[in-house]
């Protein structure tokens, strides 16, 4: 049974035990929850006024149009095009959030954070076309904070956001800009989405839906600034040995699970919790304070300061399960609400952080950056007094944790690659792709989803893409899965990779001072840092002279379920990438819309969804889309 | 004699009827040979032989009652309609579509309505008798608008199982009410 809900072994070994207290875990609301409604998975369930709620017959028998006369085309449409721009405002408020804080470093309001990445921020204001000649750090920041904060502000329709101008290749943006589709300011896109979806508006499918790629791109923009803008003011990752699953729980230690998206407090959390080791050990903690990470907040400091992942999406309650999580600390996104009642069966303080976001029955600090120090104490301290209330009796940590090496943002895979061209370290990259030892790039992201057993999907696609010598990269919940199952070790790779593959890889990582290969799939953060990914395409699509959609590169959220991964898939396809979902989208209510998103974006954009719930069959068919793209190319 | 035994029935249960339509759409793909999404992508017709109402202050699916004396079975012409493993049954290939059965049944339970892609011969509708088979045929334990239903509104009866259920409920009751008819006895 335990094997069709998730593929990690900590699930085996902890959901009897919550079975046997009495704890109801994501699966058993999964099961209470079927059979789920046909309507709502076809996307032809329309809410949005009290008029309804109205639905499509999508056999043709019963009513065919709602009560203001929409149709399913139409109400597909506007259901998908709400889910982006819901993605694209989550990426978006984090990525305020960090250039605010940005701001306020630069002005000096903000003792507890510092530029610590000025290379980074040089680079940023560059890339931004910002003059850093004879001016200072902060007035750096402050200038790099101003043109992003402009993608807020900018009332100029024809012109496109600073960020989005500044990371795609020329091609790509005319081709965009002749759509109409370039966001010009990621608020003003996302009301607009509202706006435009709002009854007795907008009920042309096709303009609807490049109304969503338009928001989509928005939360492009909102994801590059947030990951290059962290990266300034947190370090840019770099290669670092750690490890995953929940056996990085200590029993001997306070344990501290900073879970979410944003890297603003558990930055913070984390240099406190060093200061406050005393007293964990004090209150008996021979280990002190051990900092695990759940999800993206989890990816963020795993990896750019190597602190362990306990958990991806579908087993953060079994972290808590486990009896040894003194607080689990959360930001933004993703946390499920049962989390604070879980906690409630055992000792565990679920701290809930952002004024915006509040879980009932869980503590809240309301943290503020002005009072970042502070707040972080009280987070630490409220561990430490929990920690003395933990019963040892009930204390459960799964003996499963496996190496992962992880850190390769597009600094540090450039980095690794310079060692072996210094003067052109895409080169070599170029070259073993042009002589087909690595046949293609495979971008993994995306969830966890309970219509898929936990990672089995990831897994599954990875081996099989490796074993044919595509060079694989991993963020969010997917990099999650990865590191659990042991893929992003150098081990991984003399198993799995082809021969081909293995040898690059192995090349690169010696040459790099990892003494042996590259980890089999490279863990470049955070869901908020496929913009990561995107970059380095950019890189080698320019250097060839090409668009993203001549490239061998394809993506994959074989496990989707957020409205998040609805926009950066579409993005995905809007750059010209073909993008896998493994989890049905709900837009099969609308053959127009199924159409346009599967087929017609191939001629608009380069990039379509396709759509593939077998993982073996999907890998197989990002595979011939990987030839197709190299016989375009001529190689 | 053949045993005797009542056609099993779909009951639905009004007070826990949401009014969502779930029924209606598990019986149209059930008798869709494909999946939902499948089903709605390649643009098939189909019909669900049960239909949601709202009447008398309820809501609630009807299908057919598998009538003991069935009208329809009656009525039908050809010889199509009958008594057959436990329902009434259609023998589609004796249907021509004439309606009588739409017209006698009292519930408004059957349908003539083609189903599936389009009929190629402009010499039929492609129209045949339908109604609720108690999805006899598909491979599934219950009926895919019992399964299909989020409230459990709907029960696929076995009325010589109900009766049972009710009989030995209440004799429970008698006995207990005898007991303390005994007791009372005893001490007068």
């Amino acid at each position: 049974m335990t094997m069709k809900l998730s593929t990690d072994p900590s699930a085996a070994t902890l959901l009897p035990i919550a079975k046997k207290e009495g704890i109801s875990t994501v699966w058993d609301r999964h099961r209470a929850m079927q059979p789920q409604c046909g309507f709502g998975q076809l996307g032809v369930c329309c809410r949005i006024c009290w008029k309804g709620p109205c639905r499509i017959d999508p056999f043709g028998d019963g009513p065919q149009r709602g009560i203001c006369g929409a149709d399913a085309d139409t109400i597909v449409a506007r259901n998908v095009i709400r889910m982006i721009a819901a993605g694209a405002a989550g990426h978006s408020e984090h990525g305020r959030h960090v250039a605010l804080a940005l701001q306020g470093v630069a002005e000096g309001r903000l003792p507890a954070y510092q530029i610590r990445d000025e290379a980074k921020l040089r680079a940023v204001a560059a890339k931004l076309d910002i003059c850093t000649e004879g001016r200072d750090i902060p007035a750096i920041a402050a200038a790099v904070a101003k043109a992003t904060l402009e993608d807020f502000q900018n009332q100029d329709h024809d012109a496109p956001c600073n960020w989005i101008e500044a990371t795609l290749t020329k091609k790509r943006l005319e081709r965009l800009q002749a759509l109409h589709v370039l966001p010009h300011n990621i608020d003003a896109v996302i009301t607009q989405i509202m706006g435009r979806t709002l009854v007795g508006c907008d009920a042309d499918p096709v303009n609807l839906i490049l109304g969503g790629i338009k928001g989509a791109l928005a939360d492009f923009d909102g994801m590059c600034l947030a990951t290059e803008l962290s990266d300034a003011l947190f370090g840019a990752p770099a290669p670092v040995v750690t490890a995953a699953n929940l056996g990085v729980i200590k029993p001997d230690a306070v344990n501290i699970a900073v879970h979410g998206h944003n890297p603003l407090l558990s930055e913070v959390v984390c240099e406190v919790a060093g200061l406050m080791d005393e007293e964990a050990r004090k209150a008996g903690a021979k280990e002190g304070i051990n900092i695990v990470g759940i999800c993206c907040t989890g990816n963020e400091v795993m990896v750019r300061h190597g602190i362990p992942l306990a958990a991806n999406y579908l087993s953060q309650e079994l972290a808590l399960v486990t009896g040894a999580v003194d607080a689990m600390v959360v930001d933004v996104q993703c946390i499920m609400p049962s989390v604070s009642e879980i906690g409630a069966c055992f000792h565990t303080a679920v701290i809930t952080t952002m004024a915006e976001n509040k879980i009932p029955g869980a503590t809240h600090v309301d943290f503020k950056e002005e009072t970042a120090l502070e707040n972080a104490r009280r987070i630490v301290a409220t561990a430490i007094e929990a920690y003395k209330r933990r019963d040892p009796r009930r204390v459960n940590i799964p003996d499963f944790k496996q190496t992962a090496i992880v850190g390769f943002g597009v600094e540090s895979v450039v980095g690794a690659l310079a060692t072996l061209n210094a003067e052109d370290p895409l080169q070599p990259l170029i070259e073993n792709i042009a002589n087909g030892n690595i046949r293609g790039i495979a971008l993994f992201a995306g969830c966890n989803s309970t219509q898929v057993a936990q990672d089995s999907s990831f897994v599954t696609m990875a081996k099989k893409l490796a074993a044919n010598n595509v060079l694989m990269l991993a963020t969010g919940c997917g990099a999650g899965s990865f590191a659990k199952h042991g893929l992003m070790t150098q081990e991984a790779t003399l198993e799995y990779a082809g021969e081909s593959l293995k040898a690059v890889l192995t090349a690169i990582g010696t040459s790099a001072g990892l003494n042996g290969p590259l980890p089999l799939v490279l863990h470049m953060g955070s869901c908020v840092d496929n913009s990561r990914a995107v970059q380095v395409a950019v890189a080698v699509a320019d250097k060839l002279g090409v668009d993203l959609d001549q490239l061998p590169l394809v993506a994959s959220a074989p496990e989707a379920m957020s409205e998040k991964a609805v926009a950066i898939g579409t993005w995905s396809v809007a750059l010209g990438i073909p993008t896998h979902l493994g989890t049905m989208p709900q837009v099969t209510g609308s053959a127009k819309v199924t159409e346009l998103l599967t087929r017609t974006a191939k001629d608009l954009l380069g990039g379509y969804f396709l759509v593939e719930l077998d993982p073996e069959v999907a890998a197989d068919k990002l595979l011939e889309v990987i030839e197709e793209r190299r016989k375009g190319l001529g190689i | 004699m053949k045993r005797q035994r009542e056609n099993a029935i779909v009951f639905a249960y009004p007070e826990r009827c949401l009014g969502c339509h779930g029924c209606e759409l598990a019986c149209a793909v059930a008798h869709s040979g494909t999946g939902l999404h499948q089903a709605a992508l390649s643009g098939l017709t189909l019909r669900p032989r049960n239909k949601v109402v709202a009447a008398g202050g309820v809501m609630m699916p009807v299908q057919c009652r598998q009538c003991e004396d069935a009208p329809c079975a009656a009525a039908c012409p050809t010889g199509a309609m009958l008594q057959e493993s436990g329902q009434v049954g259609v023998r589609e290939k004796n249907c021509v579509g004439c309606k009588v059965c739409v017209m006698v049944c009292p519930f408004g339970a059957i349908s003539v309505k083609h189903e599936g892609s389009e009929p190629e011969s402009c010499r039929t509708n492609g129209g045949i008798a339908r109604k609720c088979d108690l999805c006899a045929g598909t491979g599934r334990e219950a009926p895919a608008c019992v399964e299909g239903c989020p409230t459990k509104a709907l029960s696929l009866v076995d009325l010589e199982e109900y009766r049972q259920t009710l009989i030995e409920a209440r004799a429970a009751e008698l006995a207990q009410s005898l007991q303390h008819l005994k007791s009372r006895k005893a001490r007068i």
